[in-house]
């Protein structure tokens, strides 16, 4: 299926037939990104990387991602440059792949696209995995002078401001979560969070909605009608989206910037595992 | 307790291997799951086939005893059951094969970040401590229906 053209930004969303034809092209790199920490090692595209959401992107004693050096240092490493298309794919509907995005957008790198369906489209389409380890001539990527924190990243102060002022909050966990029934996420073992509920005054919108069965993201018309006419948001509206640790808010987070064109959405990749066991931190619940 | 000696075996054959070699062998594992789903013609003192909140898909765990008691654990995987859940099925149908369910309730589950390593035990990979949970309750509920029944039938004796 073709990607639809009536995206705000259709050109960062590619098909698996897309990726398919460019697997060799010079100026791409393929990069799978999951939660199965060992799924890339059991087979991937031919010539993609791997960057891990947790041993590449986040800082291992602070709880932030990494430092421009060492984004730097991972692009060279895997012979990306600043004018390099980044195609980022992988499991779980593309939570992943949109959060190393993400990250990389934090850094500046704006050379991005998703392959639609992600990995197991790729499969039931029988397209080739290969279990071979691509070798890149490392490259040299110029260290970004800072970390765009403030475009796209929001803050447990932030996330607060927003509440405070009735500013768009998108709640993108499922309905359980957001109404404060459980505590973890449907079919995932407890991820210590203290309370259930939702950041006061947050829609609950979940991930899910934006995508179909196959993983694909929905048309332009489906998810105008989920975010504009059935929510209210507008396309100035400043928006933060947050779930337990900011991997399916980054979904959303592509859904609302690149597919719908919002401009000034935000990534509360705090989330849930913050705000539910902060202290002094008020919540709601919908039960 | 000691880890049965099957277990041990792995155990102390991770403990050997870099971290490259241990997701290599890992993987290894994770392709032999197959082979520990069950056999055509195979019977089974228990089966447990169920889809639980805290795992992605549908597992079942099947257990057979032998005529002196030893237990012996077959496991079908859903494909949406993670790697290393499937590298955890092949590695405990082997270390714990033979061994009574009563044993089997008093494996610690500490060998896990020994055999797994310790990146890869984190945030969304939890789930590798699963199967062997599912594995000491169907030891548990096979141990619970063994003393039912003797105590039915001593009752039945008595009478």
């Amino acid at each position: 299926m073709s990607i639809d053209t009536n995206y705000a930004h259709p050109e960062a969303l590619v098909s698996t037939a897309w990726v398919s034809e460019h697997l060799k092209d010079e100026g791409i790199r393929i990069i799978e990104s999951n939660e199965d920490v060992l799924l890339y090692d059991m087979g991937h595209l031919p010539g993609a990387v791997h960057i891990d959401w947790q041993r590449d992107l986040q800082d291992h004693t602070i709880r932030d991602y990494i430092q421009p050096e060492s984004f730097a240092a991972l692009c060279s490493k895997n012979g990306i440059t600043p004018d390099t298309t980044c195609v980022f794919y992988g499991d779980k509907s593309n939570w992943w792949s949109c959060y190393a995005l993400w990250v990389f957008r934090l850094f500046g790198h704006d050379k991005v696209k998703v392959m639609d369906g992600g990995r197991d489209k790729w499969i039931a389409e029988g397209r080739p995995l290969t279990r071979e380890l691509p070798h890149f001539t490392a490259s040299s990527y110029p260290v970004p002078p800072v970390r765009r924190d403030a475009e796209i990243r929001a803050f447990y102060d932030d996330a607060l401001a927003q509440s405070r002022s009735k500013l768009p909050l998108i709640d993108v966990r499922s309905p359980g979560e957001f109404n404060g029934q459980v505590t973890h996420m449907p079919e995932y073992p407890q991820e210590g969070v203290l309370r259930g509920g939702h950041i006061p005054g947050a829609h609950g919108v979940p991930w899910k909605q934006a995508v179909n069965a196959d993983a694909t993201f929905k048309s332009a018309a489906e998810l105008q009608k989920i975010y504009q006419t059935d929510l209210g948001l507008k396309p100035d509206d400043e928006i933060v989206a947050y779930c337990r640790i900011g991997e399916r808010s980054s979904h959303t987070w592509f859904v609302l910037n690149y597919l719908l064109g919002f401009k000034k959405v935000r990534n509360y990749d705090g989330s849930w595992t913050e705000w539910g066991n902060r202290v002094g931190a008020p919540i709601e619940k919908s039960l | 307790m000691s880890y049965p000696h099957k277990l041990s075996a792995i155990i102390e054959l991770f403990a050997g291997l870099s971290d490259a070699e241990k997701r290599e062998t890992l993987i290894s594992y994770a392709d032999q799951a197959r082979l520990q789903e069950p056999k055509e013609g195979e019977h089974f003192d228990l089966e447990d086939v169920r889809k639980d909140e805290e795992c992605t898909d549908t597992v079942a765990v099947f257990l057979r005893l032998d005529e002196k008691g030893g237990g012996h654990f077959r496991v079908t995987l859903g494909p949406q059951v993670q790697t290393l859940t499937r590298a955890m099925s092949s590695i405990l149908c082997k270390g714990l094969d033979g061994i009574t369910p009563a044993d089997v309730l008093s494996i610690p589950a500490d060998f896990v970040p020994k055999i797994v390593g310790v990146e890869l035990v984190r945030l969304r990979s939890q789930t590798v401590y699963y199967l062997l949970t599912r594995m000491k309750g169907v030891a548990k509920v096979w141990l619970q229906r063994q003393r039912q029944s003797s105590l039915e039938k001593d009752d039945a004796v008595s009478e």
